[in-house]
């Protein structure tokens, strides 16, 4: 649902489009050039998975969600970063230290606890709330070296590019480094006619 | 004559730290496995695709690979066949492999099996009830439950099970 170009703090990279199921957890393997935008250096890797709304739809409807789920989950726009931590002992994954905006203007994160109402309202089964839930990004985590982790997190639809700002605290006590990464020109991606 | 007890002495001591290497090799996990703090592992009773029930408390005396997994999540199916060629390589007795399929259903979760690790027979978590209880810290996950019930390690993420690194790890495990 992201589309567009991002940008890391240390340079631009070229995009392609991306699709694939989204992991909670990524596997270690040897690394293809990656879709979509990314950022790596010694100590990360990053990259943002982007995925229409017809490649939603076919997802859950895959998945037997029913449509109604479905058109809760395709009003929104879903951003999936898989992140990969290479050198930090723990690196904290906290999504809480994540910063979407455009310009000046902060663009709030649909959390967790907006979902259940609406799978009421929907009639969404225990079984797919909890698929669900897994296909999110967790809230927090302390990403052990070499862990990676992956998962959407959910903003309203924009009609504009926007920034997404990640910060990352290092070490158990989280007192090394602050990582700063920065995505660019993110875009909610719509379906071409 | 010196010179030559002191070189003698230096090989020996090289050779021996080797030798000390290499044995801390062996005993060094694999990359990607943490060790917990041996508590008891969660409850698990579920039915298996076959509908037969299975109960961790009737599992003691022999540890177990409980893999937790989603047929949607890429890592699970990259991981799969690697679970499924460990499988006849360890008896049951020894360690038991477990997987748990977090809320698919029974068509979903025997159509991918059949196809890619037909002699698995997995447990099925229909509402993901079981799987929110262990907390995995995403899917895959696996645990490590000692022959007493105790989490004693947990593999992070999706872990290539049939290379060297991962079968020794698993052959110590029942050593």
């Amino acid at each position: 649902m992201i589309k567009q170009l991002m940008t890391g703090t240390l340079g631009s990279l070229p995009i392609l489009a991306a699709l694939f199921l989204t992991p909670c957890h990524a596997q270690q393997a040897p690394r293809p050039v990656p879709s979509g935008p990314w950022y790596e250096d010694d100590a990360v890797f990053i990259r943002i998975v982007q995925r229409t709304p017809e490649q939603l739809n076919a997802f859950y409807q895959g998945r037997e969600f029913n449509q109604a789920a479905i058109d809760q989950i395709l009003g929104t726009c879903f951003v999936t970063p898989i992140i990969h931590n290479k050198r930090f002992d723990v690196l904290w994954l906290e999504l809480d230290n994540w910063q979407f905006s455009r310009g000046a203007q902060q663009i709030p994160r649909i959390e967790r606890d907006y979902w259940p109402g609406k799978w009421e309202q929907s009639g969404l089964s225990q079984a797919h709330r909890s698929t669900f839930g897994w296909t999110l990004m967790p809230e927090v985590r302390d990403l052990r070296l070499d862990e990676s982790v992956g998962g959407s997190v959910v903003i309203p639809l924009q009609s504009h590019p926007f920034t997404l700002t990640m910060n990352f605290h290092s070490g158990a006590d989280k007192q090394g480094p602050l990582k700063t990464i920065v995505f660019k020109d993110l875009e909610c991606i719509i379906d071409k006619p | 004559m010196h010179n030559r007890q002191a070189l003698t002495r230096a090989v020996v001591s090289a050779c021996l730290l080797l030798v000390s290497l290499a044995s801390m090799a062996v005993d060094t996990l694999p990359k990607g496995l943490l060790v917990l703090d041996g508590r008891e592992a969660p409850p698990l009773v579920l039915n298996d695709l076959d509908g037969e029930r299975w109960d961790i408390s009737e599992a003691r005396g022999r540890w177990l690979f409980v893999h937790f997994w989603a047929s949607w999540c890429g890592p699970c199916r990259k991981e799969m066949p690697t679970i499924q060629a460990i499988f006849p390589k360890f008896d049951a007795s020894q360690l038991e492999i477990v997987l748990v399929n977090t809320a698919e259903s029974e068509d979903v979760v025997f159509t991918f099996l059949a196809e890619v690790a037909p002699d698995l027979t997995p447990l099925v978590d229909a509402d993901g009830s079981v799987t929110e209880q262990w907390q995995p810290r995403g899917l895959p996950s696996t645990f490590f439950v000692d022959p007493e019930g105790r989490l004693q390690y947990l593999a992070l993420g999706g872990r290539p099970w049939d290379t060297t690194e991962y079968l020794r790890f698993l052959q110590r495990l029942v050593r």
